[in-house]
């Protein structure tokens, strides 16, 4: 691995980004939307299940998060087909990066704005939604950064799969709607039928849910969000496995429209 | 600097290569002609490491390309047939990036940029989104992405289709340069005239085998004599003929006899063509060249109409 030429590429994702922000404030945007018209749902659900004083954006808020974070699955991969479609992927190959920088080159940027949408949502909702997060920052930060890590490498696994950019956007939404609903982050699990609960560990936004909601609610430090974010790294090493397995970097890939 | 030995490549049942040997020495152009599908873009991505071959080897600067695809491929510019750039970046950080990607950076980053866009009659365009450049101005874009780091080794795959004349003037200038420096070349083109001007040496390749190389003037004077062509207004007559040498080819409505005496050979075909001269639509003398030895060579006339022209 090049350190150079991955930034290199890091470097220049960033400016592909920067020239068509409309995702970026899209996924920023939104979830800040969607958690104000939400917030309410929520309130007397929390209150019964004994959260005194709560406002709704208890859940709101990490739920939005972790759905927006989901349903950006597909950026990641729009970095690999957009590529293929402006014929410059065989040229980043026969350049001095080798596949690693290439990947990871790429993938950074996605991780960043995963990142960056979560932390600017729980931040913003403080003053907005009068979110009050009792548990530790740091505990929510390495929470938030782990499903990052994770929802990409998925993202990778996505993409590998996909042989056009069509198929990527079903892969995408299908998949982002499945982790953002049946992993709790929509409706609480406890509001989901028992199937339904019981499928739910199977998803990592599972477990950033219980994560979130435990440094929110709970007053949760570093400690206790080790159990969520090993998950989550654990579901991350599995993904980063398989794309390690499946990805082919001389496959040609198609790019529509 | 380029070594490449018995390379056999097949897409399933598509055999795209059987057997091709090549050698660029430091300093040398080679240009790389043959009809389409000949497997000339096969070549090349298999030196550039984008594709393995089933057989043969690839050195490149002495270094085992297939062993060590890293090693080589920082010794390579690569331009591939199809255009590649990013058009929603400008035309100074596309060719940034691949300065970067080959290693640059600083201050030579920024006057490498500068030069190669200077070459290719960019430098006006440097701040211009890639995307809103014209066709050939493009393509250019796309070639001096390939040489921006001075390649030790530069692959150019058909770099000149859909370049006006100076742009080509320009980039077979260019290449002169780099050469002249003790870059190799190799070069692949349906331009004829261009591997003239390069002073090239050629090898011609078909169907995936290597049919003749050489210089220019050497493959010129084994293979190509002049040729007296007749066109017709429908089929061609068959004529047989009595004087020494080939005898007449039809092709279509085209007759073509190779000849190294065109004025009597004319005179003695008119004769036997006999009432069919009443069909004769034009006379052409084609003189020896590179295109009456690529003629002779591939049974094929060279036609520049062929081509496909991406840009
Ligand atoms: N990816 C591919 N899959 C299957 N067959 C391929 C592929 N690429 C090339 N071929 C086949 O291999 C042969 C050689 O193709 P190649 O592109 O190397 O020709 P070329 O000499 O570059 O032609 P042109 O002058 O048209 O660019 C052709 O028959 C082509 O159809
Ligand atoms: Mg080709």
């Amino acid at each position: 691995m090049s350190p150079r030429a991955c930034l290199a590429v890091f470097r220049h994702e960033l400016r592909v980004l920067r020239r068509d922000p409309s995702t970026a404030v899209f996924v920023i945007v939104m979830p800040l939307v969607l958690a104000a018209l939400m917030q309410r749902l929520f309130k007397g659900t929390l209150v019964a299940q004994g959260v005194t004083g709560a406002t709704g954006a208890e859940f709101a808020v990490p739920g939005m998060a972790v759905s927006f974070a989901a349903f950006g699955i597909g950026y990641a991969g729009f970095a690999f087909f957009r590529d293929h479609g402006w014929g410059t992927w065989e040229r980043l190959r026969a350049s001095q990066a080798s596949s690693l920088d290439i990947l990871v080159g790429k993938v950074a940027p996605a991780v960043g704005l995963s990142l960056i949408q979560m932390v600017v949502l729980f931040l913003l909702a403080v003053p907005l939604f009068g979110l009050s997060v009792t548990g530790s920052w740091p505990a929510l930060l390495v929470t938030v950064f782990a499903l990052a890590l994770c929802l990409n490498a998925f993202a990778v696994v996505l993409t590998a799969v996909a042989r056009t950019s069509q198929q990527l956007t079903v892969f995408a939404s299908v998949g982002g709607l499945v982790l953002a609903t049946l992993g709790g982050a929509f409706v609480p699990v406890e509001a989901m039928p028992g199937w339904a609960q019981a499928g739910s560990p199977v998803l990592p936004t599972y477990w950033a849910m219980q994560g979130l909601l435990d440094v929110v609610i709970d007053g949760g430090g570093l400690l206790d969000v080790a159990g969520p974010v090993a998950a989550l790294l654990g579901f991350t090493a599995v993904f980063a496995g398989l794309a390690a397995w499946r990805f082919r970097f001389d496959e040609p890939k198609v790019y529509w429209g | 600097m380029l070594r490449v030995e018995g390379l056999h490549k097949s897409y399933g049942r598509v055999v795209a290569l059987r057997g091709v040997d090549l050698e660029v020495s430091p300093g040398e152009i080679v240009s790389l002609l043959g009809p389409n599908g000949a497997g000339k873009s096969t070549l090349v991505s298999i030196v550039a490491g984008l594709r393995r071959p089933d057989a043969g080897t690839v050195f490149v600067g002495g270094v085992d390309a297939l062993a060590r695809p890293k090693a080589a491929r920082s010794l390579i510019g690569l331009a591939p047939q199809d255009l590649g750039i990013y058009p929603i970046v400008t035309v100074r950080q596309n060719l940034t990036l691949f300065g970067e990607l080959a290693g640059l950076r600083g201050r030579e980053l920024r006057t490498r940029v500068q030069e190669v866009a200077e070459a290719l009659l960019l430098d006006d365009l440097l701040d211009r989104l890639a995307g809103e450049l014209s066709g050939g101005q493009k393509r250019r874009l796309h070639t001096a992405a390939a040489l921006v780091h001075r390649p030790r080794l530069l692959l150019l795959d058909e770099a000149t289709a859909g370049a006006d004349v100076e742009t080509r003037a320009q980039l077979v200038a260019l290449v002169r340069e780099l050469a002249g420096e003790g870059s190799a070349v190799l070069y692949s083109t349906h331009y004829l005239q261009e591997v003239e001007t390069l002073g090239a040496s050629v090898v011609l390749i078909d169907k995936g085998s290597v049919l003749a190389r050489g210089a220019v003037a050497e493959l010129v004077a084994r293979h190509g004599g002049s040729v007296v062509e007749l066109r017709f207004d429908g089929e061609a007559p068959v004529i047989t003929r009595d004087r020494p040498g080939r005898q007449p080819e039809r092709d279509g409505n085209l007759l073509r006899i190779p000849t190294a005496e065109p004025g009597p050979e004319i005179a003695a075909a008119i004769t036997a063509i006999g009432a069919h001269a009443a069909r004769l639509q034009s006379v052409e003398v084609v003189r020896a060249n590179l295109e009456t030895a690529y003629l002779a060579i591939t049974g094929r006339r060279y036609e520049p109409g062929e081509e496909i022209e991406r840009a």
